[in-house]
C-alpha cells in the first residue's frame, strides 16, 4: 500500500451505483440459478423472479460505466484493441477480465430472461425456437452463475489490487465482502419483486431468512476484519459522511437491524413476523448494500 | 537494450529546468487547477503557493509529469544542515502496476523498456491511477485520458534522449542504456560512501522488478517521499481471487443450505408457478 | 560569496559541480542564507548581509599572519614580483587605523576624498624627450612619472604589505564573529582551506555576483577579494582568479560596448564636461596620462580608432576626428540620479528597452511616480510590462494617488523580438563572446532592438541631413551603414534587419583604406588609418567572413576554439603570472603560460638573425603579455605601455604592471577595503567610529527617506535576491505559465525564531515595511534563514526575492517599494542587498488583493 497512490476520482453516482446494481443483478441470478439447479422445480418462483430481475438490473450498468469514462465513446476499447481491432484481455487487470465477464454474464442473463418470457408465453419466435431449445436453460444458468459471481466479487478485487491505503490494506477481503453482500441484496431484491408480483413467498420467506442469517453473519465478520485490517487508515470510516454511511447505513441498518429482526423472528417462530416488516427489512438490506459500496469506494479516495 | 534515466540527486540544484523542458516538449499547459483567470486583465494567474520549501508543484498530475521535491534537514542549531533535492517522475518500472491494471492495452512497454501511455487507446477509466504505488499516473480533464511521463517515447525512438536529461544543466538526470547508467550510479555511490556519506543508496535496482528510472539518494527513500518497499499491487491478485472465490462458495453453500433443506418439508403439492 | 551561482547561473554551475565530483574540489559558500548553492557546497558559513569586508579582511589578516604564507617561498616570490606589496606609499598617507575609520584626504564636509596622500613614493621622472610633441603618444610620453620606489624585503613600514597588514590587523577571528555573526570555527575553516589550496600546486577561485556589487561598499568588497587572491598567488593562474558572474543575456557585453553612461566602448572614459576634456589632446592627457605606462598607454590609438569608427570619413586629423562634436556627460547620469531628474520634470522622453524600472528601480514608488512627469516614453518589450502599464494600473493609480487623466506621459508600447528571432552575440561570464543565430522570424510587427535602433537612427539622420548647426554634426556624420546582404535575410520575412556581422566587424575594427578586419589590436593606429568600435573585441572577426564568436570547438580544458574571450581570446587575464619571475611554470600541474627559451620567436633582430625565446601556451590559451618579451627584460624608463613594462610586469593594465594590493588611484572611497556598515543597519559599526562609507552616494530628497542607524522601528535586516524560476523583474518569466506556476507568489523567507516572535505561520501573509513603503508576501518559515548574534545582541534577517509585479500570470507586490536610493560612490550601483525593515503577521491594510 502507498499513501502516495492517486485516487482515481470515481464518482459514487456512476461507480458506486454500478457496484450496487451489478451486485444485485449477479446476486439475484446466482440465487435464481441455484434455485433452478437444486430446487427441483419447487423454487421456480424464485428462479423465475431472479431471472426477471437480473437482466434488466444489469442493463442499468453500461450507461453508468461508460458515463464515468474520460472518453465515453471509446468504451469498446475494453473489449477490442483500439489499434488492431482484435479482442483484447489483460489477465492481470480485474477491470479487463471483469469487462469480458460482464459481456458473458450479460449474454447469459439475457438468455435466461428470454427464457422466462418464452416459458411464460409472453413471446414466441418459432423460427429460432428450435435452435434456441438446443441449449438447455440450465447451461445458461450454470455459465451465467459463474460469470455472475465474478461480476459480484470482481469489483472488490479491483479495489483491493491497487495501492490506495484503505483498499490495499483490506486486501483480500473486499471481494469476498461484495460477493456476500451481493447474495444478500440479490435475495432481498428477489423477495421484494416476488411480493410485488404477488407470488406468495410465504414458505420461501423462511428460506430467504435462513439464507440471510448465514450471509449476514459472514458479512459482519468480514466487516470487522476489514476495519481491523485497515489499521490507522480505518480513520476515514470513522469521520464525516462516510462514517455515517458505513456504520449507520451499511452496518447498522443494512446488516445488524435486518439480522436482529431475523433472529428475533426465528426465536419466536416466523409467523410472528409480519410481511410488511419483512419488506422493510429487504429495503434496508438493499440500502445497506448501496451504502456499503459507496462508503468503501469514496472513503478510499479521500 | 533497455533505456532509462539515472537521477543523481546529489548534484541536483533544484532549478526545475526538467519540469519546464518536459512541458515544452510534450506541449503541456500550466496545471489548470493552479490558475484563476484575472477578471480585469483576462489572463490566467497562478495561485498555487504551497509553502512547502521551494516546491509549488505538490503532485504529479495529468499536466505535471515532473516534480522537484525539496527536503530541508536543519537541526535547531543549524549544524550539518542539508537541503535534499530530487526530481521526481515516472519510474518506468519493469513490473508496472499501471500497466498491469490497464484494461484496454493503452499502457504498453516498448522495445526500449519504457512504459508509454497511448493517448488514442486510453478510455479514461482511471484504473491505473490507484495502481501506481508512486502516485505518478494521473487523469487529465483536458484530454479525458490518463497521462504520465512517456520517457519521451518519440524522442528516444529517434536517436535522441529525454527532454529533461537534455535540459538538466548539471547532468543530474542522465539518459542512456540502463546497464551503462548502473555502472555510473555504482561508481557515484562508491564515491559518496568513501566520503563518509553512509546513508547514500541507490533506489530502483530491486524495487518493482527494477526501475528504469532510478535514483541516487543521500538518505532513506521515505525522506524523499518514495515508498520504502513499493509493492506491485497485482502481485496480490492470486490471493485476493482465491479469497473472493471462497466468499462465493460460502454464499453458494449458504444458499444451498437455506433453500435445499426446506425443499423436503411438508409443503407437498404447493405449486409455485408463474 | 556574494552570489548564488546554482540558482542564478545554473548552466555555468555545472563546472564547479564537475570540479567537485570528478576532481574533489572543495566548494564553500559564505552567504547570509542557505540557498540551493549552499546545498551543493561542502561548507556553508552564514554571515550577516553587508559584512563581507570583515570576512575577507579577516582572511587576509589570517593569511598574512600564517606560518605557511610566511615560510613557503612561493607567496613572497609572487607578492614581490607580481603585486605592489613592495611598493612604498607616500609618508602623508594616513590609514583608517589612524583616523577612526577614514583615510587621509577627506574633505572637511566629509563627502569627497583627495587621493594625493595615497600616491606612491617615486624616483625622479625621466628627462622628457627633446623636441615638440607631434602625436598624442608624444604628449603622453611627457607625462611618464618616475618608477615607484620599492622595498623588496617588504619590511619598510611604508611598503604596501606592511600598510595592508596594519590596516587589517583588527580583523581578527573574534571581530569576524562579532560583526558577521558567524561562528569563528566556520570562518577559520574557510580561511585555512583557501590558504591550504593556494600555492604552486593548487589554486583557488573566488566567484561573486551582485551579492557583492549591490552595496555602498560594493567595489571595495570585490577589491578585497582581488587583494586576497593576489596575496595567495591565485591571479593569472588556472583554477584561480576572481570570477565575476555576469548573468542576464549579454550583461558583460552591455558594459563592454558601453550602455553605461560614463564609458565608451572598450572601457574608455566618456568625455566629461566636468573634467579637463576640452580638446582631444586634453582628453588623452587627462585620461591616458595616469595610465600611460600600462597597456592603456595605447589610449591615443584606442580613442582615435573609436572616433574613426563613429564618424567615418568625416573624422579627420584636422577636426580631431570629430572629438569636439562627441557628446559629453556633465554629472552622474546613472539610473538613480536620472530618475531624480525625471521626478523634477527635467526629462522629456525616455526609451525603455530591456528594463522595467517600475519593478526593478530602487524606491520603486518614487520611480513610478517619476515616470508620470515625462512627456513621452517608449517601452519595447515582449509583454506589457509594469513600466508600460504604469499609467493605467500601477498601485499608485489603483489607490488614487495618481490619476491616468493627470498623467501627461504619452506611452508608446512597441513589441520586441526575442533572442532566437535575431542574429547576434552574447558576452557573459569570463568575457566569452558567443554568437547566436536567428532561428525564426519575430511575429507580426515585433522587431529586435537592433532593428529598432538602426531604423530610428536612419530616420533621425534623414531628418538632420540638411542641418547646418554644429550641434547636429555628430548625428549627421555618425557612420550608420549596417544594411544586410541579401543572403543574410533571404530566408526571412523581415528583410530590413540590420546585419549583425557588419556591426560586429565595426566593433572588431578594420583598416580604413581597404575595409579589411583587424586581426589584433596591436595593429591599431592613432593616425586615423584604423577604425575600431571596441578595442577589447579586436580579433573576434580576424578576417572577412570569419566570426570567432561562432566557433564551437570544445576541448577538455581552455577550449580556445569555443567562442572568443576578449581580449584576444585570453581566458585567464594576467596569465603571465602563471610562471615565476624567470618564466618557469610554478609547477607542472599548474602550467599554463611559460617562457620557452629555445623557441623561435618569429621575429628577427637588426642583424637579420632570428630572435630566440618566446612565451608559449600549449593549450591554445591567449597569452596576456608581449609574446617576445623575455622574463628578465627591464623596461625603459621613458616609454609607454609595453616598452615601459618589464618582463615580470604581468598586470599590464596597471600603470606599474603590478596587482594592486593598495590602490593609489582609481577609487573614490579609499585605497583599501574597509568595513562600513550598510547605509541602513541595525547596529553601530563595531569596527570603527565611522559608521558608513563617508562618500557613498546619498540623495536626501523628499520621497527617499532613510532609516537611522539602529532605528528601533526597523530592527530587522532585509536582503533581496533572485530565484532560478524567475528572471529579474519578471518581464519574461511571470508571463509564462510554465514559470509562473513554479513560483507563483511573492514570499518572504523568515527564520522560525523570528516567526515565533512575531506570531507568523508558514504560508500565511506577512507585511514588510520600510519608510519607503509596504509589501505583503507569503511567509516561508525556514531554518535556512537564521538569526545572527552581532556584538552580543540578536539581529534577525529576512529575505525577499524581488521578481514580482502586478502584471502577468504571477502576481506579487513590488519588493523595490521598500528599498531606498543609495549607492556605491565609484559606480553608483544601488545598495539593494541590505537594508533594514520591520515585519508583522497579516496583510497590508487597504487596497484590493489578487485572489
Amino acid at each position: 500500500m502507498s499513501p502516495a497512490a492517486h485516487a482515481p476520482g470515481w464518482e459514487w453516482f456512476y461507480i458506486g451505483l454500478y457496484f450496487f446494481f451489478a451486485g444485485v443483478s449477479a446476486g439475484a441470478y446466482f440465487i435464481g440459478s441455484l434455485a433452478e439447479f437444486f430446487g427441483g422445480g419447487r423454487h421456480r418462483g424464485i428462479s423465475r423472479t431472479a431471472f426477471y430481475i437480473a437482466f434488466p438490473t444489469l442493463l442499468l450498468t453500461p450507461p453508468l460505466l461508460v458515463g464515468d469514462l474520460g472518453q465515453p465513446l471509446r468504451f469498446w476499447h475494453l473489449l477490442f484493441h483500439a489499434r488492431s481491432g482484435f479482442p483484447y484481455i489483460n489477465l492481470s487487470s480485474p477491470m479487463s477480465v471483469g469487462s469480458w465477464a460482464l459481456v458473458l454474464y450479460g449474454a447469459m442473463a439475457f438468455l435466461s430472461f428470454l427464457d422466462n418470457l418464452v416459458v411464460e408465453g409472453k413471446i414466441e419466435f418459432a423460427p429460432f425456437a428450435k435452435a434456441y431449445s438446443l441449449v438447455p436453460r440450465k447451461v445458461y444458468a450454470a455459465v451465467g452463475s459463474v460469470a455472475g459471481f465474478f461480476i459480484a466479487g470482481y469489483t472488490g478485487v479491483l479495489l483491493n489490487v491497487t495501492s490506495r491505503p484503505l483498499w490495499a490494506l483490506t486486501d483480500p477481503l473486499v471481494g469476498a465482502l461484495f460477493v456476500v453482500s451481493a447474495g444478500s441484496t440479490g435475495a432481498a431484491a428477489i423477495y421484494l419483486v416476488m411480493k410485488w408480483r404477488q407470488i406468495h413467498p410465504a414458505p420461501e420467506l423462511e428460506e430467504f431468512e435462513r439464507f440471510d442469517r448465514i450471509v449476514k453473519v459472514i458479512e459482519i465478520a468480514l466487516v470487522v476484519a476489514i476495519v481491523v485490517a485497515a489499521g490507522k487508515y480505518a480513520g476515514v470510516l470513522f469521520r464525516g459522511t462516510y462514517a455515517v454511511m458505513f456504520w449507520v447505513g451499511a452496518v447498522l441498518l443494512g446488516t445488524l437491524v435486518p439480522l436482529a429482526s431475523n433472529l428475533y423472528a426465528h426465536r419466536r417462530g416466523h409467523h410472528l413476523r409480519s410481511e410488511p416488516a419483512a419488506g422493510l427489512m429487504a429495503y434496508l438490506v438493499l440500502l445497506g448494500g448501496l451504502l456499503l459500496r459507496i462508503s468503501l469506494l469514496q472513503a478510499g479516495q479521500l | 537494450m533497455p533505456k532509462g534515466m539515472f537521477v543523481d540527486t546529489t548534484i541536483c540544484i533544484g532549478c526545475k529546468a526538467c519540469q519546464v523542458a518536459c512541458k515544452q516538449w510534450n506541449v503541456l499547459p500550466g496545471e489548470p487547477a493552479d490558475f484563476r483567470t484575472d477578471p480585469v486583465e483576462k489572463i490566467p494567474v497562478a495561485v498555487n503557493f504551497t509553502g512547502d520549501s521551494y516546491d509549488n508543484t505538490a503532485d504529479l498530475t495529468g499536466t505535471n509529469w515532473r516534480r522537484v521535491r525539496f527536503i530541508e534537514q536543519f537541526p535547531e542549531n543549524r549544524a550539518g544542515g542539508r537541503w535534499l533535492i530530487s526530481s521526481d517522475s515516472c519510474k518506468h518500472c519493469n513490473d508496472a502496476g499501471c500497466l498491469n491494471a490497464c484494461p484496454t492495452g493503452a499502457l504498453v512497454r516498448t522495445d526500449l523498456g519504457n512504459v508509454a501511455l497511448r493517448q488514442d487507446v486510453c478510455i479514461g477509466c482511471k484504473y491505473c491511477l490507484p495502481s501506481c504505488p508512486y502516485g505518478v499516473v494521473a487523469f487529465s480533464h483536458e484530454t479525458g485520458t490518463a497521462r504520465k511521463c512517456t520517457l519521451c517515447d518519440e524522442r528516444i525512438h529517434n536517436g535522441l534522449g529525454t527532454a529533461c536529461a537534455k535540459a538538466c544543466p548539471t547532468g543530474s538526470i542522465a539518459f542512456g542504456e540502463v546497464a551503462e547508467l548502473k555502472k555510473k550510479a555504482d561508481a557515484r555511490l562508491a564515491k559518496l560512501k568513501s566520503l563518509g556519506r553512509g546513508k547514500a543508496n541507490i533506489y530502483g535496482y530491486k524495487e518493482a522488478g527494477g526501475l528504469n528510472v532510478f535514483y541516487l539518494f543521500d538518505d532513506r527513500p521515505s525522506v524523499y517521499g518514495q515508498p520504502e518497499s513499493p509493492e506491485v499491487p497485482q502481485r496480490r491478485l492470486p490471493m485476493t481471487s482465491a479469497v473472493t472465490i471462497a466468499g462465493a462458495v460460502a454464499v453458494g453453500v449458504a444458499a444451498l443450505v437455506a433453500f435445499r433443506e426446506r425443499g423436503q418439508s411438508d409443503r407437498g403439492g404447493e405449486e409455485v408457478e408463474k | 560569496m556574494g552570489s548564488n551561482m546554482a540558482e542564478c547561473h545554473p548552466v555555468a554551475f555545472r563546472w564547479p559541480l564537475k570540479a567537485k565530483t570528478e576532481h574533489d574540489a572543495v566548494l564553500m559558500h559564505v552567504d547570509p542564507r542557505f540557498t540551493r548553492t549552499s546545498a551543493m557546497c561542502d561548507v556553508h558559513v552564514p554571515i550577516r548581509a553587508g559584512t563581507d569586508i570583515v570576512f575577507l579582511g579577516g582572511i587576509i589578516r589570517h593569511v598574512l599572519e600564517s606560518e605557511r604564507w610566511n615560510t613557503d617561498p612561493f607567496f613572497r616570490e609572487y607578492a614581490v614580483n607580481f603585486t605592489n606589496a613592495a611598493t612604498l606609499v607616500s609618508p602623508d598617507y594616513k590609514d583608517t587605523e589612524d583616523l577612526g575609520g577614514v583615510f587621509s584626504g577627506l574633505s572637511p564636509d566629509g563627502k569627497k576624498y583627495d587621493n594625493a596622500s595615497w600616491a606612491y613614493q617615486r624616483n625622479p621622472p625621466p628627462s622628457p624627450p627633446a623636441g615638440k610633441p607631434e602625436t598624442l603618444s608624444d604628449l603622453l610620453l611627457r607625462k611618464v612619472p618616475g618608477r615607484p620606489k620599492t622595498d623588496p624585503s617588504m619590511k619598510n613600514p611604508r611598503c604596501v604589505l606592511q600598510v595592508v597588514k596594519r590596516h587589517f590587523s583588527r580583523y581578527t577571528p573574534e571581530m569576524v564573529e562579532r560583526v558577521c555573526g558567524c561562528p569563528k570555527e566556520g570562518f577559520l575553516s574557510v580561511a585555512e582551506t583557501l590558504l591550504a589550496n593556494s600555492g604552486r600546486e593548487k589554486t583557488s577561485n573566488i566567484t561573486y555576483a551582485v551579492g557583492w556589487t549591490q552595496h555602498t561598499v560594493g567595489v571595495q568588497i570585490i577589491r578585497n577579494a582581488a587583494m586576497l587572491q593576489a596575496l595567495l598567488g591565485n591571479i593569472g593562474r588556472p583554477g584561480g582568479g576572481v570570477l565575476a558572474l555576469r548573468g542576464h543575456a549579454t550583461i558583460q557585453g552591455s558594459t563592454d560596448i558601453a550602455t553605461l553612461y560614463h564609458s565608451l566602448p572598450g572601457y574608455l572614459n566618456m568625455p566629461d564636461g566636468r573634467k579637463a576634456h576640452d580638446t582631444l589632446k586634453d582628453f588623452v592627457v587627462t585620461e591616458g596620462g595616469p595610465v600611460a605606462t600600462s597597456f592603456w598607454g595605447n589610449y591615443p590609438k584606442f580613442i582615435v580608432s573609436y572616433l574613426k569608427a563613429q564618424f567615418g570619413e568625416a573624422a579627420t586629423a584636422a577636426n580631431d576626428y570629430g572629438y569636439d562634436y562627441h557628446p559629453r556627460i556633465t554629472g552622474d547620469h546613472s539610473h538613480m540620479p536620472m530618475f531624480l531628474s525625471m521626478a523634477e520634470g527635467k526629462i522629456q522622453g525616455f526609451l525603455v528597452m530591456g528594463q522595467n524600472p517600475a519593478v526593478g528601480g530602487q524606491n520603486a514608488r518614487f520611480q513610478r511616480k517619476a515616470l508620470a512627469k515625462l512627456s513621452w516614453m517608449v517601452v519595447r518589450d515582449f509583454f506589457e510590462t509594469e513600466t508600460a502599464a504604469f499609467w493605467r494600473n500601477s498601485p499608485e493609480v489603483k489607490s488614487g494617488e495618481l490619476s491616468p487623466k493627470d498623467i501627461r506621459t504619452e506611452v508608446f508600447f512597441l513589441p520586441a523580438a526575442e533572442v532566437p528571432e535575431m542574429d547576434g552575440t552574447f558576452t557573459n561570464t569570463q568575457r566569452l563572446v558567443q554568437a547566436h543565430d536567428k532561428a525564426v522570424d519575430p511575429p507580426d510587427d515585433a522587431r529586435s532592438d537592433t532593428w529598432f535602433t538602426y531604423h530610428l537612427g536612419k530616420r533621425l539622420k534623414a531628418m538632420y541631413k540638411e542641418s547646418a548647426s554644429p550641434r547636429d554634426w555628430a548625428i549627421r556624420n555618425v557612420t550608420w551603414e549596417y544594411e544586410p546582404e541579401s543572403r543574410e535575410v533571404a530566408a526571412w520575412r523581415v528583410k530590413d534587419e540590420p546585419s549583425a556581422y557588419r556591426i560586429l566587424k565595426e566593433i572588431n575594427g578594420y583598416t580604413v583604406a581597404d575595409g579589411k578586419p583587424l586581426p589584433t589590436f596591436a595593429l591599431l593606429k592613432e593616425d586615423g588609418s584604423t577604425a575600431c568600435g571596441a578595442w577589447i573585441y579586436t580579433g573576434v572577426v580576424p578576417e572577412e567572413g570569419k566570426n570567432r564568436a561562432a566557433s564551437r570547438k570544445a576541448d577538455a580544458w581552455i577550449s580556445p576554439g569555443w567562442g572568443f574571450a576578449w581580449p584576444a581570446n585570453r581566458h585567464i587575464m594576467y596569465n603571465r603570472a602563471s610562471a615565476d619571475a624567470a618564466g618557469r611554470p610554478w609547477s607542472e600541474r599548474k602550467k599554463l603560460v611559460y617562457w620557452d627559451p629555445a623557441a623561435d620567436s618569429g621575429t628577427k633582430d637588426p642583424a637579420g638573425k632570428p630572435v630566440i625565446g618566446k612565451w608559449v601556451a600549449p593549450s591554445g590559451e591567449g597569452i596576456d603579455f608581449q609574446v617576445t618579451k623575455p622574463p628578465m627584460f627591464r623596461g625603459k624608463d621613458l616609454a609607454l605601455g609595453f616598452d615601459w613594462l618589464s618582463g615580470n610586469d604581468a598586470f599590464i593594465m596597471r600603470a606599474d604592471g603590478k596587482a594592486w594590493l593598495f590602490a593609489p588611484a582609481g577609487l573614490v572611497d579609499g585605497p583599501l577595503p574597509t568595513h562600513y556598515e550598510p547605509y541602513e543597519s541595525p547596529v553601530k559599526n563595531p569596527v570603527y567610529a565611522q559608521q558608513v562609507n563617508p562618500v557613498a552616494k546619498v540623495w536626501k530628497v523628499e520621497g527617499n527617506p532613510y532609516h537611522k542607524t539602529a532605528d528601533p522601528q526597523f530592527p530587522i535586516v532585509l536582503s533581496t535576491y533572485r530565484l532560478t524560476e524567475h528572471h529579474l523583474s519578471g518581464t519574461m518569466s511571470r508571463w509564462l505559465p510554465w514559470l509562473a506556476e513554479l513560483m507563483p507568489e511573492l514570499f518572504c523567507e523568515i527564520s522560525p525564531e523570528l516567526a515565533g516572535e512575531k506570531g507568523i505561520r508558514n504560508g500565511e501573509y506577512v507585511t514588510i515595511r520600510t519608510a519607503r513603503g509596504e509589501v505583503q508576501a507569503r511567509a516561508l518559515v525556514t531554518r535556512r534563514m537564521r538569526p545572527f548574534t552581532v556584538d552580543g545582541k540578536t539581529v534577525h534577517q529576512v529575505g525577499l526575492p524581488w521578481h514580482w509585479g502586478w502584471q502577468g500570470s504571477a502576481h506579487g507586490d513590488v519588493v523595490n517599494n521598500l528599498t531606498p536610493m543609495v549607492g556605491d560612490p565609484n559606480v553608483s550601483i544601488h545598495e539593494g542587498k541590505v537594508l533594514t525593515c520591520d515585519i508583522r503577521a497579516g496583510k497590508k491594510g487597504g487596497g484590493a488583493q489578487h485572489a
